[in-house]
């Protein structure tokens, strides 16, 4: 039976969003908006040492606060569950075999703190600002210890242990090489060489963490929990096991969610303190994040150490790339991806769109006593593009070749090929084009004589390109190309209601994606209905089929796949019932307008309202064949990988004398295949952009020599704001990838993982006169300024 | 268990606070440090301003008080005794939403919605001083709000926006 697929009316449309008026309004329902009958309040007793043995804690003066209601600390909970160790209470989250070494998380720590920040009991009382008290009252003994600061340090044989049950602070060690690196090194005319440390970053949510747990016994026993998070099916699987509670009592419900990038797909040890306490409290408790302890103690994400050679012929051909990542990754795995993740990826996104014979990386992933590091959006590809462009730009500037015409005579062709790192099977774009739109879009030969003459009145500008790649769309087999064998799964449940509404229920778990109206679009046109028909519910356990969650630029693609799917199950039966009803051939019957008509004779027409009647309640109007006459399909989608790319300019002022660099314009050419919603697309791209200035100018997440952190506030941490981020501008290729049902690639990820490359590269192309090396993010204007007074000495050196 | 504590008498240092909420006059009960912004989401229930940090940086608990742009995650309660004060909530008219709001809409001026409330009350207070500012002066007035979301680029747009149809309507009714 071939059943017509309706004409797209919303696929493609630039519409606004659905769930903007409650949001505008101020009638979202975030976690911290929620307020339960007899709810008590959690704060935690965080460490002030970044390695310290606890000799005893006395809760005594606390606990003796009236309005206290409880004090936990390891001792009391950690043997009712956990350790949380990353790779185990995996999956589909790990991205690592068994040759990783295990760090065993207690839900508290019992006998040392380990970084700045890592709990060691909690205080529940009924109000925050008593519960921050109390913390204040507990008194722990601490023995301070030597910390490990440094990770190049922290492989010394005389380095202090951050976890003495491992036998080395480096837990996790891959390589690969493809071709022969060292002898495409030995015999190239030129190699280039840096170290590029790329900063701690943070996601940074403008919503911090947030978790309530109600926990019920007796017979009615089950915990329902509120959380603002990434994955509400996963978190409850996580929980499941560790509490040991049947998924069936377990209820995960994920409201409105203030930003996540990353940072709220994991578990954290909070996730399953609270509602530890709140069984032995037998009230509902909840614990808001606050900014010091998202700071502090949630995750960082990508210090890496990029030791990085390149070997080049005379025209710029690159003959060899091989980089070296060192990855400084805190005092604990994440749960559940592991710290390879930064390393990995980075690794695993190192060659891009670049024509490589030879290639070749180390990984490393070494424990510190600091924060522990996890997703952030864009994980690891960001750190990727960085050492890669980096070093590009450095061939083209010692070469004395335009940079947009090195990366052209280095580009691969646009059919879909396979990478032999992964492997990843490239399913082709426009990798060349993208680089000759960027340039066009910038006016570039006008924008370089007008370097040429700002330099003369001792102003400079600089010119930065990142030609990127963005791993997206998430499944099986993207986790395959990334080394680990973990299968995902999500499900979408259509539903054609008895009055024609349709409900599209989903588990993704969106953060400000506007699911609600994309999903909305799809579905739409998937079935030919009215947009205004079509409900999209999401994000709780109870009422959503299973997901893996939205994380790594999959929820398009995998909800869409999925929807796609559904809808033509529902269009086959729907069409049978007005196939008998209008006395046509099913074949005949096309879909559009939220109605089933007969082609030829569009009078002939059943609305969406007048089958479901049928097949909910009119047995005697159905065709006898049938079968089951329920509008309702559950259907899985796990695409192919899709590699979205694209290239992006920055121009950046750089002020000598004070060292500040400001961006002035973000030329952003990206295809990401099949375009949903064109202003969704842009948001996306706009955000990460000004993340990806962020992280390379302005976010410095710094500890001192002994460990202690020195950016716990957000004035030390800065956002960018309105005056940091000129508005970008973005530029469309559309290659619709062979790899999706939907022709559609994954793009949330691209602004930050491409920004910041070009931003480091814009610096050192002003910077150029003054034969200085960028060499690390962030680049403060301290840091300008230090690089200048260092070349000037220089200079005067030489010539005295 | 022995680390629970008996429950509390409740005795502590509270006050009775009389502000005028969007219009509507609110009464209710707040200790010496209670935070204007933790009053205003957990005694009065108005949640829909928000607190990102706590420190007086981010901007998404800002509200007017008495007409003046005002951290509430900075102020005590107490501060604002029977003050005028206006929150996210107010500034739809019934169902229609302001022109600020569907200018947010309409220019894709929020993702998450978490550092909107605090947007929306800065750019009111902004247009109502300045009917027609450059974008130099929006990027400069909103600079005390961070959004992590947008990149800034549809809430300048959306600001721009609003103060055309603001000042068209107002030229419209003089």
């Amino acid at each position: 039976m071939s059943v017509q697929t309706p004409q797209h009316r919303y696929v493609g449309e630039r519409l606004v969003r659905v769930e903007d008026p409650r949001l505008l309004r101020g009638r979202g329902q975030y976690v911290d908006d929620i307020d339960l009958p007899g709810m008590a309040h959690a704060a935690f007793v965080r460490s002030p040492f970044p390695h310290a043995r606890i000799n005893g804690i006395d809760v005594e003066a606390a606990l003796a606060l009236d309005g206290v209601f409880g004090i936990f600390t390891g001792k009391d909970l950690n043997h009712l569950a956990g350790p949380l160790i990353a790779g185990r209470n995996d999956y589909g989250g790990a991205t690592l075999g068994s040759d990783l070494l295990e760090t065993k998380r207690q839900l508290l720590a019992a006998d040392k703190a380990r970084h700045v920040g890592d709990a060691v009991a909690v205080v529940v009382a009924r109000d925050r600002y008593l519960a921050e008290d109390a913390c204040e009252l507990v008194h722990v003994d601490w023995e301070p210890l030597p910390a490990v600061v440094d990770a190049n340090e922290a492989l010394s044989d005389d380095s202090p242990r951050v976890d003495e049950a491992l036998a080395s602070n480096n837990i996790v060690h891959k390589d690969f090489e493809t071709g022969d690196v060292q002898a495409a090194m030995d015999s190239a005319p030129h190699v280039f060489r840096k170290r590029f440390h790329h900063g701690r970053c943070h996601p940074a949510p403008l919503e911090p963490r947030g978790i309530i747990a109600d926990w019920t016994t007796g017979a009615d026993r089950g915990v329902t929990v509120w959380i603002s998070h990434q994955m509400a099916h996963l978190m409850r699987t996580y929980l499941s096991e560790l509490l040991q509670m049947p998924e069936g009592r377990l209820r995960v419900i994920v409201p409105d969610v203030g930003g996540g990038f990353g940072l709220k797909a994991h578990l954290f040890t909070e996730d399953v303190v609270i509602p530890l306490v709140s069984r032995a409290l037998d009230r509902p408790v909840k614990w808001i994040e606050d900014r010091y302890e998202n700071l502090a103690a949630s995750n960082h994400a990508r210090e890496v150490f990029c030791d990085i050679e390149a070997a080049a012929d005379d025209d710029g051909r690159l003959l060899a790339l091989r980089m070296k990542f060192l990855g400084d990754v805190g005092a604990y795995s994440p749960v559940p991806y592991t710290p390879w993740i930064d390393v990995g990826m980075a690794a695993k996104s190192m060659l891009g769109s670049y024509d490589i014979d030879n290639v070749g990386y180390t990984t490393d992933a070494v424990l510190t006593n600091k924060c522990p590091t996890g997703a952030y959006r864009g994980v690891g590809q960001t750190v990727g593009q960085c050492a890669r462009e980096s070093i590009v730009d450095d061939v083209a500037r010692k070469l004395d070749i335009d940079p947009f015409e090195l990366r052209l005579r280095n580009c691969i062709g646009d059919e879909p090929r396979v990478n032999p790192i992964g492997p990843h099977h490239y399913d082709g774009g426009s990798y060349a084009e993208c680089l000759r739109k960027a340039r066009d879009v910038l006016g570039y030969d006008e924008l370089r004589e007008r370097q040429l003459e700002l330099r003369e009145q001792g102003r400079y500008i600089g010119i930065g390109i990142c030609n990127f790649m963005e791993h997206g769309a998430w499944g099986s087999k993207t986790y395959r190309a990334h080394g680990a064998d973990r299968p995902f799964i999500d499900l979408v449940r259509l539903t054609v209601e008895p009055g024609g509404s349709v409900v599209v229920a989903t588990g993704l778990t969106p953060n400000g994606q506007g699911h609600e109206t994309t999903f909305a679009q799809l579905a739409a046109d998937a079935l030919g209905a009215d947009l205004e028909q079509v409900r999209v519910v999401q994000a709780d356990t109870e009422r959503t089929p299973f997901s893996m969650g939205t994380r790594g630029s999959r929820s398009g693609v995998v909800g869409s796949g999925a929807i796609l799917r559904a809808a033509e199950d529902l269009r086959e039966k729907m069409a049978q019932i007005a196939a008998h009803q209008l006395e046509a051939a099913v074949e005949d019957i096309e879909f559009g307008g939220g109605k089933a008509s007969v082609r030829g004779a569009p009078s002939q027409a059943l609305t969406f309202r007048e089958i479901a009647q049928i097949a909910y309640f009119a047995p005697e109007k159905q065709p006898e064949d049938i079968g089951e006459p329920a509008l309702v399909s559950t259907r899985s989608y796990d695409p192919d990988p899709t590699y979205g790319n694209g290239t992006v300019v920055a121009v950046v002022e750089v002020d000598v004398k004070t060292g500040i660099v400001k961006t002035e314009r973000i030329v952003f050419v990206e295809d990401c295949g099949v375009v949903l919603n064109p202003m969704i697309v842009d948001g996306q791209i706009a955000g990460g952009v000004a993340q990806g200035i962020g992280q390379s100018l302005l976010e410095q997440l710094a500890y001192d020599v002994d460990g202690q952190l020195l950016s716990g506030t957000l004035k030390d941490f800065l956002y960018p704001t309105a005056g940091d981020v000129p508005s970008v501008e973005i530029a469309h290729v559309v290659t619709p990838s062979p790899a999706t049902t939907s022709g559609m690639k994954g793009v949330a990820e691209s602004g930050i993982i491409a920004t910041p490359a070009a931003v480091v590269n814009a610096v050192a192309d002003a910077l150029s006169p003054f034969s200085v090396e960028v060499d690390h993010t962030p680049i403060t204007p301290n840091d300008v300024r230090a690089l200048l007074r260092a070349a000037q000495a220089s200079s005067q050196a030489a010539t005295t | 268990m022995s680390n629970v504590a008996p429950v509390s008498d409740g005795s502590q240092d509270l006050r009775v606070i009389r502000v005028v909420v969007n219009g509507e006059t609110h009464t209710g009960m707040a200790e010496s440090r209670t935070l204007l912004s933790d009053f205003l989401r957990h005694e009065l229930g108005l949640t829909g301003t928000h607190v990102g940090c706590e420190q007086g940086v981010c901007g998404s608990c800002t509200v007017l008080v008495d007409g003046e742009l005002c951290r509430s995650c900075l102020t005590f309660a107490a501060q604002v005794e029977g003050s005028r004060i206006e929150t996210v909530e107010g500034i739809a008219d019934g169902d229609e939403l302001h022109p600020i709001q569907r200018a947010f809409q309409d220019n894709h001026g929020l993702q998450c919605g978490f550092c909107t409330p605090g947007m929306l009350i800065t750019t009111r207070a902004l247009i109502e001083s300045n009917p027609d500012p450059s974008e130099a002066e929006i990027r400069e007035h909103l600079s005390g709000n961070v959004c992590r979301c947008t990149g800034y680029a549809g809430i300048v747009a959306a600001v721009q926006q609003a103060a055309r149809e603001i000042a068209s309507a107002d030229g419209g009714g003089a």
